[in-house]
């Protein structure tokens, strides 16, 4: 056939290079496969945690389909029904369709064509028809269940047991306010066992999202808007630690470059040692040594951005914006749920904060190794509370 | 003046109108983009294959998070599809050109200056790191200081531009351009799907336009639409863009559901099951995806009514969907199935959308979607949609289409190798990430700890995507021999139903010699093909004349001038200093270029 001269241009052009520099573009080609393998050699893995590499969903402090409160289970009612009927679903189009691709072949013995079916009536009707049944199935206990939360929201006030917690986002990590009682943490909301729960959840800066896995879903943290979440906090399981159980959170709305390290971790602890907690949190540390002395001083250099209850810091009426690290030393992680709270991993972060926390406020400082062995010291040590 | 300009040669390709030639840029610039979207997942994908990686930065990560995406949607699907609506939209409806050939060319010119606009962030060092969502407030000037979310803004108000010339100059050339006979009952079901989407891009875009227009007033002179600190709502951002966005969606699916619905039935030997039902379910899905906006906000606190209402609508849309599926099973069904590439890429585009499509409806119901909400089970959902759906039901139409674009068929080899290497690629990548999604982890994540448990399906991602690259490279390769080495195609390879393959391959540059005359859907198949089913042994080829003797709009280079106006304009808002005097520059430009345009001799 005569090629008309509309798509000559494209193929001469490729055509020359092909036949010019078909050894430039095999190059090419050859280097893209070497580099997908060798981009590995490139990465650096820093962490000493052994890689598990385990296949089961369970295994992840984030797994989600457990729920351990009324809101979550609840949830958890809603994902299992939807589940089964989308599988049943899934058989009712994979099945045919594996039936076709084997019965229905073009065979060297088709002679003529196949019955030119245009359509069938009765037959759109019945696959119109039953989806509609299934999503009714699938939509009344969604409503049921949007309604009932925002039932549980409406109605905490009139709750006397109910505990009321602030939940402000940070870029990036968490400020948690218990306002009845003039407590303000970071990064660790601790919660008493068997009590309804209000957050009330805003953010300081960009769009956060508020999320623990376990006890149900996740909601944004806006700026300028409050949302609210409601819910019974679970009893405190039969091998509980000392602590209380643990339960991760996570921010899961891109909100800036250390979106990935904006953790925080749930304790669950009974009555008593939640009030515990309420009440030695606003106590002064405790500088039991010379090196915790020193660290204080230093840590005067801290105190436009952080604040320990009972020192100078406290005093300081703006608003800081660092977390607040009165009960620092009980805490199980630093940088926002990211590391495990030890001297080395503080001293880490004192030294090259944006190396742990690309883009984070916390600067560099320029203090000397000693300096930030003692303010080091002074933060971990004299801020432990007794459990 | 016009008729002096060559018609070979790259100054013909400059100045072209040919909708047949305008179709192979937006189709060579797609695949162009694609390598660039392409190396940008492969990148993210390296940097997550084992937890705590230090391949790439924070900053490099979140900036390739906002390309790929960005990249993917509106630099290599959107011009992909456009190709295909320029190259078939006047051969399937029996039509010389499209009715604007000039604003044709200048909605290319644009797409492609915008594109590189776009990425010209990458030379500058300031990638985007927003998320092509960009969601308010972390876009203001406060929390992205440097000019890489301008670059976002302005490259994507630009290709939207392009866009939204476009499908005003494809619903006219449908509405009005149509051969006897062709009522719009008798249209090729691919062009209703170009119709329902072009409705869909001129009704959607002016809204991205004007949040774009907001979030850049808000960046450069301080108003503050999307400021919290001076009563905007950041909430409102979401809402504009995701009342363009989720008619984005079924503007990116609905053509690749009409070329699907073309395919199968010519490698099935059948019509169409359902021609009538695909259409209502069709127009029932453009017209349900304005209603549905909101279920990417569940977890913003929308209040109990709003949430049930979108919960509700977003479940509805389940019900055309799923009829669509059941009829192109129902189309295969009873078939004589020819198993070639392109049928291939059609059916497992069937079945991943299927994948995609239950996932969504998961999602649809709020208390759900507050777990699965920006985890990675999101992530693994919108790629069955998209790449599993429309990205598949594309290839499928690059497959059978091409010997059309070019008069050779593409390696059947190379092609099903490639095929494989999608399905295989594909899906270890993305099932696997339904799994992570389960397991909490969340996206837009550019590193995770080693205590998370999630190494084991990380590697599993990787490793997918990089057989997937590996059936990509395949693809051009496929594409770079095809063209010179590829089997002559002749005017008819697959046996076709529709009116292009009653003309020579490629069509000459004048399209229709007689204006055909249509009197059934399918008219090509019921002119080949007797009423007893029998084979005519002549059928009715479009005949071959002087190209001199046809009236053809002339090539012009204006189109061309015009977009590049546009684009200075729009590149004024980096550079603070110089600003007004490059957008003056770029005005004048536009300006001396619309005078140019109007006063050209047709």
């Amino acid at each position: 056939m005569k090629i008309p001269h509309l798509c000559y241009s494209v193929r001469h052009f490729l055509n020359s290079l092909l036949s010019a520099n078909d050894k430039l573009l095999w190059l090419l080609f050859s280097a893209l496969l070497a580099w997908l393998p060798s981009s590995l050699c490139f990465g650096r893995y820093f962490d000493d945690a052994p890689l598990k590499f385990s296949p089961s969903l369970q295994d992840s402090p984030m797994y989600t389909l457990v729920g351990i409160t009324d809101w979550g289970k609840e949830i958890m009612e809603v994902y299992g029904l939807t589940t089964v009927i989308l599988c049943l679903v899934f058989l009712a189009v994979a099945l045919p369709t594996i039936y076709i691709l084997f019965r229905f072949r073009a065979r060297p013995t088709d002679a003529a064509l196949p019955p030119q079916t245009k359509g069938n009536h009765i037959l759109e009707i019945i696959w119109t028809v039953i989806p509609i049944i299934l999503l009714v199935i699938i939509a009344v206990p969604t409503w049921q269940s949007i309604f009932r939360q925002d039932a549980a929201v409406k109605n905490i006030h009139k709750n006397e047991n109910a505990l009321r917690v602030q939940v402000i986002g940070y870029q990036w990590w968490w400020k948690f306010v218990y306002t009845d009682y003039g407590v303000t943490t970071a990064n660790e909301l601790v919660l008493p066992e068997n009590t309804p729960v209000e957050f009330s959840i805003t953010s300081k800066d960009v769009i956060h999202s508020f999320y623990i896995p376990r006890f149900g879903g996740k909601i944004d943290a806006i700026p300028g808007k409050i949302n609210k979440l409601v819910y019974y906090t679970p009893p405190l399981s039969e091998d509980a630690p000392a602590e209380g159980d643990y339960y991760q959170g996570q921010c899961m709305e891109l909100c800036g470059l250390s979106h990935a390290l904006m953790r925080f971790e749930t304790i669950i602890r009974s009555t008593e040692k939640f009030q515990a907690f309420l009440a030695s949190h606003n106590t002064p540390p405790r500088v039991a040594t010379q090196r915790e002395e020193r660290g204080a001083e230093v840590f005067n250099q801290c105190i436009a951005c952080h604040t320990i209850a009972g020192t100078l810091s406290a005093e300081i009426p703006t608003e800081k914006t660092g977390p607040d690290l009165s009960n620092f030393g009980s805490r199980r992680t630093l940088a926002a749920g990211t590391r495990k709270n030890t001297m080395d991993n503080l001293r880490a972060w004192l030294k090259d904060p944006l190396y742990f926390k690309p883009g984070s406020l916390m600067p560099k400082l320029e203090l000397t190794d000693q300096q930030i062995d003692d303010v080091a010291a002074y933060i971990q040590f004299s801020t432990a509370k007794p459990l | 003046m016009a008729t002096y300009l060559p018609k070979t040669g790259i100054i013909s390709w400059l100045t072209t109108v040919d909708h047949k030639r305008i179709g192979i840029l937006y189709g060579a610039s797609a695949f162009f983009f694609l390598i660039f979207g392409g190396v940008e997942a492969l990148l993210m994908r390296t940097q997550l294959i084992l937890p705590n990686m230090d391949f790439i930065s924070a900053a490099t990560y979140n900036g390739l998070v906002t390309m790929h995406g960005t990249t993917m949607i509106f630099l290599f699907l959107m011009p992909l599809i456009a190709a295909f609506f320029n190259f078939l939209i006047p051969l399937m409806i029996g039509a010389p050109d499209v009715a604007y050939p000039r604003m044709n060319a200048l909605s290319f010119w644009v797409f492609l200056f915008g594109g590189l606009l776009l990425n010209y962030s990458f030379i500058v060092g300031q990638l985007p790191r927003v998320g092509w969502f960009a969601y308010a407030n972390l876009t203001s000037k406060v929390y992205t200081p440097d000019h890489s979310v301008d670059f976002w803004i302005l490259g994507v108000q630009v290709i939207g531009l392009a866009s939204l010339i476009s499908s005003i100059n494809f619903f006219v050339t449908i509405i009005n351009m149509r051969c006897k006979g062709m009522s719009l009952l008798r249209m090729p079901i691919f062009i209703w799907a170009s119709l329902v989407t072009q409705i869909l891009l001129f009704l959607s875009l002016p809204v991205i336009t004007i949040a774009l227009v907001m979030i850049a007033t808000d960046r450069t002179f301080g108003t503050g639409f999307f400021d919290p600190g001076v009563g905007g709502s950041v909430v409102m951002w979401q809402h504009l863009f995701w009342i363009f966005g989720h008619p984005e969606v079924y503007i990116l699916i609905l053509p690749a559901m009409g070329m699907v619905s073309e395919i199968l039935p010519v490698f099935s030997r059948k019509p169409l099951f359902g021609y009538p039902v695909m259409i209502y379910s069709m127009t029932a899905i453009g017209f349900l995806g304005f209603a549905v906006w909101a279920h990417h906000m569940f977890t913003t606190g929308l209040g109990a009514w709003a949430t049930a209402f979108f919960s509700l609508g977003t479940m509805l849309i389940a019900v055309p969907t799923g009829i669509k599926i059941f009829n192109w099973i129902s189309t295969m069904w009873g078939g004589q199935l020819r198993f070639t590439t392109a049928s291939l890429f059609a059916i497992s585009f069937v079945c991943m959308f299927t994948i995609g499509g239950l996932s969504g409806i998961m999602h649809a119901s709020p208390p759900i979607d507050y777990h699965q909400h920006d985890t990675y089970f999101v992530v693994a959902h919108f790629h069955y949609v998209l790449y599993g759906g429309a990205v598949m039901g594309l290839f499928g139409g690059v497959f059978y289409w091409f010997p059309k674009f070019f008069g050779r068929l593409l390696s059947e080899t190379l092609g099903k190798l490639q095929f494989w290497l999608y399905m295989i690629g594909f899906n270890l990548t993305f099932f696997p990430m339904h799994f992570l999604g389960l397991q909490g982890m969340p996206r837009r994540n550019f590193t995770y700890a080693p205590d998370q448990g999630w190494e084991l399906w990380n590697v599993v991602c990787s490793v997918g995507a990089y057989l997937t690259a590996l059936g990509g490279i395949i693809f051009f390769i496929n594409m770079i021999y095809s063209l010179k080495w590829g089997k002559e195609a002749g005017a008819d390879p697959w046996d076709g139903r529709t009116l292009e393959w009653s003309l020579a391959s490629p069509p000459p540059e004048y399209n229709f010699a007689l204006e055909p005359q249509v009197s059934a859907v399918d008219d090509w198949w019921h002119k080949k093909y007797s009423a007893e089913g029998r084979k005519h042994s002549a059928p009715p080829y479009q005949p071959e004349v002087d190209p001199t003797t046809m009236h053809l709009p002339h090539p012009s280079f204006w189109p061309i001038v015009l977009a590049l106006g546009i684009t200075v304009m729009a590149s004024a808002f980096f550079f603070a200093q110089w600003g007004l005097y490059i957008a003056a520059t770029g005005a004048a430009i536009t300006l001396i270029a619309s005078y140019g345009w109007s006063y050209e001799t047709p």
